[in-house]
């Protein structure tokens, strides 16, 4: 017997590698979106600041905005910096 | 003494009809008798003599006599010429008196006599009078049905189209049977008798045959309007015949005519509505067919008072035909959708229509898969239309109470509530609710039907990869403006998702990176959070796969920076095509049974357990799968849980074994079920619940659905009635995680 595969059509779900489940800022499914968003994935991307935490970035963005004096991360209180990696 | 008998020939002892006087009494005779009366002062006896003996002998001779015409046993005869005997008869005596009576009243001129007999001033009243009462103190049972028969015969002759022949006689063709009818209602008109003696049964004629005759013509054909021809028939034959009757009536009082007229017109509303109402559960199901019949319908109702009639016969037919376990749901949702639309033709109010499919409602919400039909019927072309209803209805949506605003503008226009109407309810929901929102009303939330939407979604894009997508956007927009954006925003997202795997495919394929082997292999990449929960199953695809898979997924990643994969092994479509000894055929399956084909293809016979082994696949459910390849004659079971392939085709008819034969691949949803969604669901409730009788103890089950509702009811499909919740909790009680006393639960001890 011979078997040809002439399509195979997978199903998969696409997820966040991330330390955790949820956004530390609205408490939302990381692989779900922010509030704000319609859309999760390349709509409401994830950032990851140097302290290792991570947010939907909206979120952490409108964070900072409200943070006049220091900006910094509200899980860890260290200052926030975005980890480019 | 000789001269009164001779002019007054009833006073005679033995007086016959054949005693006429002959001949015209001479003047001067009368005059002597006058004379002599009056000298010797018996005017007064003398007629009451005479009234008396009329008595005497219409009671003893003529009126047993004219009964007698109607004796069951004389066969000779039919019932025409019986009656028509009779009435020959009572007539002939009748007129004999009649001429007594002339006789009479000239005595009373001359004499000057003004004391009335029986209150009559005219002799004639009063013998018509008297023969009425003494016809009637004699009755006999039998004469009903052959007066019936009389005018049955001619009623029916008068109804036949074409020429007059005689249908009481048939073997005589030059009868004259229509002049004898005229003449015998001309006789019973003259003696004032033909409404006393044959108007109920006449009545009672006409009535069964209005009734056959509306029966006959509308028998199962409900696409005509019959309500006019039916009153022009009624006019032009029934009452024209009729009119032929009681053209001879003379008897003082209400036009008769007049009289049938309006009760005949009302009669044959009333049968005619009968008729149809009996027939309504066809009407129904025939519309639009059935159209014209519904319209005469609803213009002969207000005519009637079946007003309530029609509404527990319909919801009875409902019941005895609809509502049981041998009727399927689609076809009890094409007949609900029927009835909908039908009966806004009868009753534009919606009163009829709500009181009528009230059980229907009510049995729907307690059918399992009504949800699954209804949002099946909505979005695939169907018996049901409903996919136009949904194009082209008006978009009421659905929850919002929209302030009806414009009700002051026309208020001119404004008709109050049926009487019958339940005062909660104003009549302005009832209009603007249409199909679709009395479908989905079905279940009173809008959640669970969305639901189920978004499972039956789920399954159509997943099961075929190239699935039409324009289409799918259409619905949901259409869907959209009924149940607002955001209910249906997750369906959104998925479809979204599909367009999006179509794009990363091809990225993929154009990725230097990624080298593809002899496994095309496509991808449909889903958020997990916006998609219904999967079926989830345990399987171990083959290598090849599997290595192919991983290749995707680093490809994946590199493409999306932080993202991975996880795949469900076990969804998904397999095109395939197997090569056996002398045949190629091509197949669609499911990732389970192109893995179980192309394990058979490196090792030619397995066990079953080994298999199972291999593919982490339990038992049972891997014999069903390969039974999709046994039924195609392909593997086949060697011995107990032993399968091998058959490479020859000789073999084939004989061990294919067409009843184990599993079509699950299109049956089986890719989803978990509705239940065990709501399972999952209710669960997330339970750490809450626990938590709060830790802090408070005990607790009413208001007071639980409250706090809830508080706490945990958030997102847009999560919601919990209190009658669900009760189950819930009671449940747990069953399974000793709760104590319930006096309507407060707490937790064990």
């Amino acid at each position: 017997m011979k078997v040809r595969i002439k399509n195979w059509t997978g199903v998969a779900s696409w997820r966040w590698i991330a330390n955790d489940d949820n956004c530390g800022i609205c408490r939302m499914a990381f692989d779900g979106c922010c509030p704000d968003c319609k859309l999760p994935g390349d709509d409401c991307p994830l950032v990851w600041g140097q302290c290792s935490h991570c947010f939907h970035m909206h979120c952490i963005v409108k964070w900072l905005q409200s943070q006049t004096v220091n900006q910094q991360c509200p899980m860890c209180r260290q200052e926030w910096k975005f980890n480019n990696k | 003494m000789d001269k009164l008998k001779a002019i007054f020939p009833v006073v005679t002892d033995n007086y016959t009809l054949c005693d006429m006087p002959a001949s015209e009494i001479e003047e001067d005779e009368f005059n002597a008798m006058v004379e002599f009366t009056e000298t010797a002062n018996i005017v007064v006896p003398i007629q009451n003599m005479i009234v008396n003996r009329t008595e005497d002998i219409l009671r003893d001779k003529i009126v047993p006599q004219f009964w007698s015409f109607f004796k069951k046993n004389d066969f000779s005869r039919t019932g025409f010429q019986k009656f028509y005997n009779a009435v020959k008869y009572l007539h002939d005596s009748y007129t004999s008196f009649y001429h007594i009576y002339d006789r009479l009243l000239l005595f009373r001129k001359r004499t000057n006599l003004k004391k009335p007999i029986y209150e009559h001033t005219c002799p004639h009243s009063a013998l018509r009078l008297i023969l009425r009462a003494i016809l009637f103190s004699y009755y006999y049972l039998e004469h009903d049905n052959i007066i019936k028969e009389f005018y049955e015969a001619a009623l029916k002759m008068e109804d036949s189209e074409g020429d007059h022949h005689c249908i009481i006689l048939e073997d005589n063709m030059d009868c004259n049977c229509l002049h004898s009818f005229n003449e015998t209602n001309r006789k019973l008109g003259e003696m004032h008798l033909l409404e006393p003696l044959v108007g109920q049964d006449l009545t009672d004629v006409i009535y069964n045959y209005t009734h056959s005759h509306i029966q006959k013509i509308c028998k199962d054909s409900f696409d005509t309007n019959y309500i006019w021809t039916l009153e022009k028939w009624l006019k032009n034959v029934v009452l024209n015949w009729l009119g032929k009757i009681y053209c001879h009536d003379t008897s003082p009082g209400d036009d008769p005519m007049l009289m049938f007229n309006n009760k005949l017109t009302n009669f044959l509303y009333n049968s005619y509505t009968k008729i149809r109402i009996d027939q309504l559960f066809n009407i129904i199901i025939e519309y639009p067919e059935s159209l014209p019949a519904l319209s005469d319908l609803r213009d002969a109702l207000p005519k009637t008072d079946l007003k309530p009639l029609l509404t527990e016969t319909l919801q009875k037919a409902m019941e005895t035909r609809l509502l049981h376990p041998g009727v399927s749901t689609p076809d009890i949702l094409t007949a609900y959708v029927a009835a909908i639309r039908s009966l806004k033709v009868l009753d534009s109010t919606g009163l009829l229509l709500e009181t009528v499919t009230q059980p229907v409602h009510q049995y729907l919400r307690s059918r399992e898969d009504t949800v699954r039909c209804v949002v099946s019927s909505l979005t695939e072309e169907g018996p049901n239309d409903l996919a136009y209803e949904l194009v082209n209805g008006e978009a009421v949506r659905i929850d919002e109470n929209t302030p009806t605003d414009d009700d002051d503008e026309n208020w001119e226009c404004w008709i109050p509530d049926p009487i019958d109407s339940a005062p909660s309810k104003s009549c302005a929901i009832r209009k603007t609710s249409d199909i679709i929102s009395m479908l989905v009303n079905v279940y009173g939330s809008k959640e669970l039907f969305v639901n189920e939407y978004r499972t039956l979604l789920a399954d159509r894009l997943l099961s075929q990869y190239n699935c039409d997508t324009e289409k799918e956007i259409m619905y949901l927009e259409l869907l959209k403006l009924r149940f607002g954006e955001s209910q249906l925003h997750y369906c959104e997202v998925m479809l979204k998702d599909i367009a999006n795997s179509k794009r990363i495919n091809q990225y993929i394929k154009q990725d230097a990176e990624y080298r593809e082997s002899d496994i095309p292999l496509n991808a449909m990449i889903v958020s997990a959070q916006f998609w219904p929960p999967f079926k989830e199953e345990k399987l171990e695809l083959h290598n090849e796969v599997t290595e192919q898979i991983k290749k995707y997924t680093e490809a994946f990643e590199t493409l999306k920076g932080s993202r991975t994969l996880c795949w469900k092994n076990h969804l998904g479509v397999v095109d395939i095509e197997i090569e056996l000894a002398g045949r190629t055929t091509s197949y669609s399956v499911t990732p389970v049974q192109a893995t179980v084909a192309m394990y058979f293809q490196d090792k030619g016979t397995w066990e079953l357990e080994e298999l199972s082994k291999v593919m982490q696949c339990p038992p049972t459910i891997l014999r069903r799968k390969i039974g999709f390849w046994q039924s195609h004659g392909i593997i086949a079971e060697t011995s107990s849980d032993v399968f091998s392939i058959q490479e020859d085709q000789e073999n084939k008819d004989v061990n294919v074994q067409e009843d184990i034969f599993v079509e699950d691949y299109e049956a089986e949803s890719a989803m978990a079920s509705a239940r065990d969604q709501r399972e999952e669901e209710l669960h997330t409730f339970w750490s809450y619940i626990v938590g709060m009788l830790m802090n408070l103890d005990t607790l009413p089950l208001e007071r639980i659905h409250q706090m809830l509702k508080m706490f945990a009811f958030q997102g847009p499909t999560i919601e919990c009635s209190i009658q669900e919740l009760k189950v819930f909790l009671d449940r747990k009680v069953r399974e000793h995680h709760l104590i319930y006393s006096n309507g407060y639960y707490k937790l064990p001890k």
